[in-house]
C-alpha cells in the first residue's frame, strides 16, 4: 500500500509547512483550521463504493484546504488499526479521521486511541452496538450507517408505480438471517402494505444472494404464476439480473417491471435499456466527504458536537432511488455537496432492532 | 430370480423416484407439464448436464472434483473477457467456447497431474485448485463484473432451434460425446475398472496413472463449457458465478446412482440425477411450500435416492 506523507510530494510538503508558517504569523483562528490532517481508512479501493467513498473525502479535504491522507486495510483489522496508530503519532493527534471499520470490534479500539490521542473521529457501518459516540465527547464525533427499511420501501413504491400502482408482484430476497436482507424485506412489505391491498406479495423465496438461483426460481414463477406477475422485486442487483434473464429467455424482458438495490453497473444498464424500473444507489461521497466535514468542524470549534442531540450523533445516510429519469445525474460526476449542511441527508436516527 | 428383480428395481430407483416427483408435482399444479415449463425445466438442466458429464468419470474412478466451482467461475470470467464486454477491447465472438474448453481442460490437468504425480488425494488437489481459481479471478476483476455485449453469444442460450434453447442443444451433444466415451473407447471401460478394483486393473495392465490424469482433463473440459455458457446465460462474468454449481453437480451425480466409491453408474445416470435436482427445485416453488422447509424436503429427497439406489450386497465396509 502507499501512503502519501503530507500532499502527493515533498515540494508540497515543503509549501504546505511554509504556508501554515506564514498563516500562523497571519492570526491563530486560520491556522488551526489548516493544521489537521484529513484522512479515510475502508477495505480496499477495487470496489467501487469504497473507491467514491474515498474520492468524496478527497474532494472535502481540498475544498478546506487540509491536507489528506488515505488508508487500506485490505480487510485485515491489525492492519487498520495499526496504520491509524502511525498517523495518529505522527500527526501528533491532530488527525479528522473518517473510517469504515473492517470489523465492528475494531471500532472500539480505534475511538480508543483518537480520544487518548486528541483526535476526532467519524465511523462508518461498522461498529459494535454498545458503543456510542457519546460515550467518548467530543472525539467520537459520529457514526454513520444505511437502513434498508426505507431504502428497500421506496424502491418498492417506485416498483408499484411503474407496474401501474396494482397487480402481484414476486420477491427474492437475500439469505434469510442476514440483517440487510431482513430490513430489505420488511420494506417491501411494507410499501405493499402502503398499496391498501392493491398490491399483492404472490410468493416470497430467499435467493440467497445467488443470481443463478434467483434465475431458476423467476422461471418455476413463470410456470406457476404466469401472467398474473406484474412486477419483479428482488433484495440486489445481482438476484434482479437473474430473474431479469429468466424473464428474457421468455421474451417477457421489458414487459415486467424488475427492481433491485445497490447500484451495480449491471443494473444502470439494464434501467437504461428499459428493463429494470430502479435500483437504489447508496450515496459513499456524501459519507466520505460530509464524515471528515462534521469531524473537521468540530475539530476547529466551528461545532460543538457534544451539544447535539442523540440523532445528530448516529444517523443513516439516504439511500437514493435510481430510476431512468436521474440515471444520466446518478452515473455522471456528483453534485457539488454543501459541506455545512451537516445533517441535510440525514433520514433518522440509528435504530438497534436486536 | 428375486436377487436379479431386485437389482432391476434398484437400477431403476432413480427413474422412479423422478417419475413418482413429476405425478405428485403436477397432481398440485397442471402447468407443470405444459411444454413451457418443461422448456424451462431443459434450460435450467443445461449447465448442470454439462458439469456432471465431467464429474461422472471422475467419481466412477472413485475420486472427488471439488473444482467445480472454481473452474466454471474462472472459464465464465475468461469467456466474458473474450467476447464483447466493457472489461476488455476484445471481440473474439465464439472463439471463446474453445476457450474457456481448454482452459478448463488445463485446469484439470493440473488437478490430473498434482493428484496422480505427488499422491495427494483428489479431495485436497482439487478443493485448492477449485480456491486457487476463484481467487485468480477475483485478483483479475478487483471485485467488478464483466458485461458481455456480444448478442451473439447470447444467443447460445437465449438463441432457440425448434423452440428448445441452444444451451439444452449443446448438454444433449455433451451426454452423447460422454455416453459414447464410456461405452465405445478403453479410457470408459479403464474408468470402471479403476473404480471397481484399482489393484486389479494394475495387474492387468490399465494404465492407472494415465488414464487419472485424462479423466481429471476431461471433467475440466466440461466445466470450461459450463463456464462459458453460465456467462452467457447471464451476460456476465464474475468470481462468484457458479456458487451453488458444486452441490447441485456432486448431488446430482449421486441422486442418480453413481455411487461415490467408484465402479457403479454411468453417465445416463446422471442425466435423471440432475433431472431429479431441477424437477425438485422447480416443484417446490410451484407447489408452493414454504422456503423455510424446502431444504429439509430436499435434504430427505436426496437421502431416500441414495438408500434405494445404494447395491448393499457390494459395500463391504460403510465409511
Amino acid at each position: 500500500m502507499f501512503i502519501k506523507p503530507f500532499g502527493s510530494n515533498r515540494r508540497q510538503f515543503l509549501q504546505a509547512t511554509a504556508a501554515t508558517g506564514v498563516i500562523a504569523g497571519l492570526g491563530p483562528r486560520i491556522a488551526r483550521a489548516e493544521e489537521w490532517t484529513c484522512a479515510v481508512s475502508m477495505r480496499s479501493l477495487a470496489n467501487p463504493y469504497h473507491a467514491t467513498f474515498a474520492k468524496g473525502a478527497e474532494t472535502y479535504a481540498k475544498s478546506a484546504g487540509a491536507p489528506f491522507e488515505m488508508l487500506v486495510t485490505e480487510g485485515n483489522s491489525e492492519k487498520g488499526i495499526a496504520d491509524v496508530r502511525a498517523l495518529l503519532s505522527r500527526t501528533g493527534g491532530k488527525l479528522v479521521l473518517n473510517i469504515d471499520p473492517n470489523d465492528s470490534p475494531d471500532a472500539r479500539v480505534i475511538v480508543e486511541e483518537c480520544a487518548a490521542a486528541g483526535a476526532f473521529v467519524v465511523t462508518q457501518w461498522n461498529k459494535p452496538e454498545d458503543l456510542h459516540p457519546w460515550d467518548f465527547d467530543p472525539s467520537y464525533v459520529a457514526h454513520m450507517s444505511f437502513d434498508g427499511v426505507p431504502t428497500s420501501k421506496a424502491i418498492t413504491e417506485k416498483l408499484i408505480e411503474s407496474m401501474g400502482g396494482a397487480g402481484g408482484i414476486v420477491a427474492i430476497g437475500g439469505i434469510l438471517s442476514n440483517v440487510p436482507a431482513i430490513e430489505r424485506k420488511l420494506g417491501m412489505e411494507q410499501a405493499v402494505e402502503a398499496s391498501g391491498g392493491k398490491v399483492e406479495v404472490l410468493d416470497f423465496q430467499p435467493g440467497d444472494w445467488n443470481e443463478t438461483k434467483a434465475f431458476e426460481i423467476m422461471q418455476a414463477w413463470l410456470t406457476r404464476f404466469g401472467d398474473e406477475i406484474k412486477g419483479v422485486w428482488a433484495a440486489n442487483d445481482g438476484m434482479a439480473i437473474g430473474a431479469l434473464e429468466a424473464l428474457r429467455q421468455d421474451g417477457r424482458a421489458g414487459d415486467v417491471p424488475v427492481t433491485g438495490i445497490d447500484g451495480i453497473e449491471a443494473a444502470y444498464a439494464a434501467i437504461e435499456a428499459g428493463e429494470m424500473a430502479g435500483t437504489v444507489a447508496w450515496d459513499p461521497a456524501w459519507t466520505g466527504g460530509m464524515g471528515l466535514s462534521i469531524a473537521h468542524a468540530t475539530a476547529t470549534g466551528a461545532l460543538d458536537i457534544a451539544g447535539e442531540p442523540h440523532e445528530h450523533r448516529e444517523f443513516y445516510g439516504t439511500g437514493i432511488v435510481v430510476t431512468a429519469d436521474n440515471l444520466a445525474e446518478v452515473r455522471g460526476e456528483p453534485a457539488p455537496i454543501d459541506y455545512s449542511d451537516y445533517w441535510g441527508r440525514v433520514t433518522g436516527q440509528i435504530q438497534y432492532r436486536g | 430370480m428375486a436377487v436379479s428383480f431386485s437389482r432391476r428395481i434398484r437400477s431403476l430407483a432413480p427413474v422412479l423416484v423422478l417419475l413418482a416427483l413429476c405425478l405428485v408435482i403436477a397432481s398440485t399444479n397442471s402447468n407443470f407439464l405444459s411444454v413451457s415449463n418443461l422448456i424451462r425445466l431443459l434450460s435450467a438442466a443445461a449447465i448442470p448436464l454439462v458439469l456432471v458429464m465431467g464429474a461422472t468419470f471422475v467419481i466412477l474412478m472413485g475420486s472427488i472434483d471439488l473444482s467445480v466451482e472454481g473452474v466454471v467461475a474462472l472459464a465464465a470470467v475468461a469467456a466474458s473477457m473474450l467476447v464483447a464486454n466493457d472489461f476488455t477491447s476484445l471481440d473474439l465472438g465464439f472463439v471463446a467456447l474453445p476457450a474457456a474448453m481448454l482452459l478448463g481442460g488445463l485446469l484439470g490437468l493440473a488437478n490430473g497431474l498434482l493428484h496422480v504425480r505427488l499422491a495427494i488425494p483428489s479431495f485436497m488437489t482439487t478443493l485448492g485448485i477449485g480456491f486457487a481459481c476463484v481467487g485468480v479471478a477475483t485478483a483479475i476483476l478487483g471485485g467488478f463484473t464483466v458485461r458481455i455485449s456480444d448478442r451473439t453469444f447470447r444467443e447460445l442460450t437465449l438463441g432457440r432451434l425448434f423452440d428448445v434453447p441452444y444451451s439444452v442443444w449443446v448438454a444433449g451433444l455433451c451426454v452423447l460425446v460422454a455416453w459414447i466415451i464410456q461405452e465405445r473407447t478403453r479410457i470408459g471401460r479403464w474408468v470402471y475398472a479403476i473404480g471397481t478394483d484399482e489393484h486389479t486393473a494394475r495387474q492387468v495392465g490399465v494404465p492407472v496413472e494415465r488414464t487419472r490424469i485424462l479423466v481429471f482433463a476431461l471433467a475440466g473440459v466440461f466445466y470450461g463449457l459450463g463456464g462459458a455458457m453460465s456467462a452467457s446465460q447471464l451476460g456476465q462474468g464474475h468470481a462468484l458465478l457458479s456458487q451453488g454449481r458444486l452441490f447441485t453437480t456432486i448431488t446430482a451425480v449421486v441422486v442418480g446412482g453413481t455411487a461415490l466409491s467408484g465402479g457403479v453408474g454411468s453417465v445416463l445416470n446422471s442425466v435423471v440425477g440432475v433431472l431429479v435436482v431441477i424437477v425438485l427445485a422447480n416443484g417446490m416453488v410451484l407447489m408452493g411450500i414454504e422456503p423455510f422447509v424446502q431444504q429439509g424436503v430436499q435434504g430427505l429427497l436426496i437421502i431416500l435416492a441414495v438408500s434405494l439406489a445404494l447395491d448393499r450386497s457390494r459395500l463391504a465396509v460403510v465409511k
